[in-house]
């Protein structure tokens, strides 16, 4: 794969929410199963492996199969400076923009009614 | 290539409050961090602190709501210590519920300095008013 179509595919991955925040979690750490993502993150098992799988093959994720369980690692790809600048900003802004949404909402009242 | 972040999100208010919130430094410490400055005129100074790590830059464009169309714009430039500049450029437009926000953050530096411009690295906040004066 030459570098345009590498990029392709490592920015086509990466341009589902769920997987960027895949990939920020498993980077946070030496390896992961998709048993342990899924029991953290609020997706299934299933989908958990899907995206894992479209993370691998873009090169962004390496498996390592140990027994019964596959872990997940955070590849050093070449592209990874632009890859960690895009996982790290766009989690950033997801944050902001959450707080910022938190506001906006506050001036309607609440279904809980909040004290 | 430039790196880039794309997001949308929309908010139940006009125009007007939103922009409140993108330029008020009272509003912005709610969430875009926890303590900004903004000179808000282009070339006006801008600075973000959040816990220990402050951000410094400047300000590129500032085009609060049209009346009519109902469209703003903001645009600044900022960097932590020893990071390349992003430019952030934050759009309003009208929405059916209140107003879409569109939220830009670019990091075209690399590209500069892949064609032998040498913008990055220390010195960067000094070349705030001359692409300004380009524009």
């Amino acid at each position: 794969m030459d570098a345009t179509n590498h990029a392709g595919a490592v920015f086509g991955a990466l341009s589902d929410p769920t997987r960027r925040r895949l990939l920020e979690t498993i980077a946070d750490r030496p390896a992961a199963t998709a048993t342990e993502l899924a029991s953290e993150l609020p997706i299934s098992r299933q989908a958990v492996i899907k995206h894992l799988c479209a993370l691998a093959d873009a090169g962004l994720l390496d498996r390592q199969r140990t027994g019964r369980e596959v872990r997940y690692r955070v590849t050093p790809a070449p592209l990874s400076d632009a890859v960690s600048w895009m996982a790290e900003v766009g989690g950033q802004w997801d944050d902001r923009l959450n707080a910022l949404k938190g506001h906006f909402d506050g001036d309607i009242p609440g279904p809980r009614g909040e004290v | 290539m430039t790196d880039r972040i794309e997001r949308e999100l929309e908010l139940p208010a006009p125009s007007e409050e939103v922009w409140e919130a993108l330029t008020d430094p009272e509003r912005l410490a709610g969430w875009l961090a926890e303590e900004v400055s903004f000179d808000l005129r282009p070339g006006g100074d801008a600075s973000f602190r959040d816990g220990d790590a402050v951000r410094r830059g400047w300000v590129e464009e500032v085009s609060p709501p049209d009346a009519d169309a109902g469209e703003g714009r903001l645009a600044f430039w900022w960097a932590g210590d020893d990071e390349p500049a992003t430019r952030v450029e934050l759009t309003l437009e009208p929405a059916p519920g209140g107003t879409r926000l569109r939220v830009i953050e670019t990091r075209p530096l690399e590209l500069l300095d892949a064609i032998g411009m040498p913008l990055s690295g220390s010195g960067s906040a000094s070349f705030g008013p001359e692409l300004v004066a380009i524009r």
